[in-house]
C-alpha cells in the first residue's frame, strides 16, 4: 500500500502520457499540436538540446541548491519567453541568443565555473527566454495547447534530468574530466550555431 | 485572464464497457486540466508538515459535491480551461516556493478547485440515476486523488530529494500553465 502510494505521482504522469485526446488525432495529420508534438519539439533542434542538457549538467556541477534551482528556473522562464513568442512580442537576436546559450553554458561546464547561485540562475533565465521565445513563435497553432504544453515541458525536464544524471559522474575521478569534455563539446556545438547565425 | 474564451469544457468521455461509476471515476484522471489542478492541490496540501487534511477536506469534499450536483440543473454554464489552468498555476507557484500559506488561502484554493472541476464535469444525456452514479464516481475519485497525493507529498518530509522533486513538479506545472494561458490569449485576440 505504502509503495503504491509512493508511486502514485508516477502513475498520474503515466496517465497523462497515455491520454487519448482529439488533439493527438489533429497532431497526426497537422504536424503541430498535442502531446507527441509537444514532447518531440524540444528534441527537434540540437541547439536547444545541448543548452538544456548543459543546464542540468551545470546544476549538477554546482551541486547543492543549484542542482534543482537551475532546472526549476529554466522551464518557468522559458514558458514566459514562450508567452512572449506566442502573443507576438518581438525579441531581437533570438537565434544568436540560443546559440550563445550553448557556448556560455557549455563553457561554464567545461571550465567547471562556480559563480554564486543568483548569477548562475540569472544566466540560465536569460537564455531560457530566447529558447522559450523561439518555441512560442514556431508553434502558434497547436491543436491542443494543454497536452502540447505537457509534452513540451516533460521533454524539457527530461533533458535537464539527463544533464543532471551525466553531471553526477563527478563522483568518480574520471567523471570530472568526462563532464568537462562534454561541456566543451556543447560549447563547440553552440559556437557552430553562433557562426551560422552571424 | 481566466475569463478568456477558450471553449474547452470537459464533459464526460464515456469509456465503453465501464459502468457509470467507473466512467465518472475515470473522468478527473483522464482530463489533463483537472489532473493538473488535482496534482498541484494534492502536493500543496501535503507539502508542509504537519499533515492536516481535515480542514481542507471540510471545504473540498462538500463544495465539490455541491458543484457536481449543480451540473444536474443544467445552469452550470461552461467553465473555461483557463480558469482551471489559472487555479493550477497559483497552486503550483505556492508548491514551487514551498511557502507556508495561511489557512484561508488553502481553503480558498480548495474551494475554487472544487467548484471549477465540479462544474466542468457535467454529464450529458442519460437518466438521472445514471448521471448521479457517474457524478458519484467523479466525486469519489476526485477526493481520493487529492487525498492520496497529499499523503504521498507528506511522505517527502524527511527525504530531501523528494521535497526537491515536488518543487520541480510545481515548476513544470507553472510552465505548462503559462504556455496554455499564452495560447488562450492568442486565440482570444
Amino acid at each position: 500500500m505504502k509503495t503504491c502510494m509512493k508511486r502514485f505521482p508516477v502513475i498520474l504522469l503515466a496517465l497523462v502520457f497515455s491520454l487519448p485526446t482529439t488533439a493527438s488525432a489533429h497532431e497526426a495529420s497537422g504536424g503541430v499540436g498535442g502531446l507527441v508534438s509537444g514532447f518531440s519539439h524540444p528534441l527537434g533542434g540540437l541547439d536547444h538540446i545541448v543548452a538544456m542538457v548543459a543546464v542540468g549538467l551545470w546544476g549538477a556541477i554546482l551541486g547543492g541548491r543549484a542542482m534543482w534551482m537551475l532546472p526549476v528556473v529554466f522551464p518557468v522562464v522559458m514558458a514566459l519567453g514562450g508567452t512572449l513568442g506566442v502573443v507576438g512580442v518581438q525579441l531581437p537576436g533570438v537565434e544568436m541568443g540560443i546559440a550563445l546559450s550553448g557556448v556560455v553554458l557549455g563553457g561554464m561546464v567545461a571550465l567547471a565555473a562556480r559563480p554564486p547561485l543568483w548569477i548562475a540562475a540569472g544566466l540560465v533565465g536569460i537564455f531560457a527566454i530566447f529558447h522559450g521565445h523561439a518555441h512560442g513563435t514556431e508553434l502558434p497553432d497547436a491543436a491542443d495547447p494543454l497536452t502540447y504544453a505537457i509534452g513540451f515541458v516533460i521533454a524539457t525536464g527530461l533533458l535537464h534530468l539527463g544533464g543532471i544524471a551525466f553531471g553526477l559522474l563527478t563522483r568518480w575521478p574520471w567523471g570530472g574530466t568526462l563532464i568537462r569534455v562534454g561541456g566543451a563539446t556543447i560549447a563547440l556545438v553552440g559556437l557552430g550555431f553562433l557562426t551560422k547565425s552571424l | 485572464m481566466f475569463l478568456l474564451p477558450l471553449p474547452e469544457t470537459h464533459a464526460h468521455l464515456m469509456v465503453e464497457g465501464a459502468g457509470e461509476v467507473a466512467n465518472g471515476a475515470l473522468h478527473p484522471l483522464m482530463t489533463p486540466a483537472h489532473l493538473l489542478v488535482i496534482l498541484s492541490l494534492g502536493l500543496l496540501l501535503g507539502q508542509r508538515p504537519p499533515l492536516d487534511l481535515k480542514t481542507p477536506f471540510r471545504i473540498f469534499a462538500p463544495v465539490s459535491a455541491a458543484a457536481l450536483l449543480w451540473t444536474l440543473s443544467g445552469r452550470a454554464g461552461e467553465v473555461g480551461q483557463p480558469l482551471l489552468i489559472g487555479i493550477a498555476l497559483i497552486t503550483a507557484v505556492l508548491v514551487t516556493l514551498e511557502m507556508k500559506i495561511p489557512a484561508w488561502l488553502r481553503g480558498s484554493l480548495c474551494g475554487a478547485a472544487a467548484v471549477a472541476i465540479g462544474l466542468d464535469s457535467a454529464v450529458g444525456g442519460g437518466s438521472t440515476v445514471s448521471t448521479l452514479k457517474t457524478l458519484a464516481g467523479t466525486w469519489l475519485s476526485l477526493n481520493a486523488a487529492v487525498f492520496y497525493l497529499a499523503v504521498c507529498a507528506s511522505n517527502a518530509e524527511d527525504r530531501k530529494w523528494a521535497r526537491v522533486g515536488i518543487r520541480v513538479l510545481g515548476s513544470w506545472i507553472i510552465a505548462i500553465a503559462l504556455m496554455v494561458l499564452a495560447f488562450s490569449l492568442r486565440k482570444s485576440s
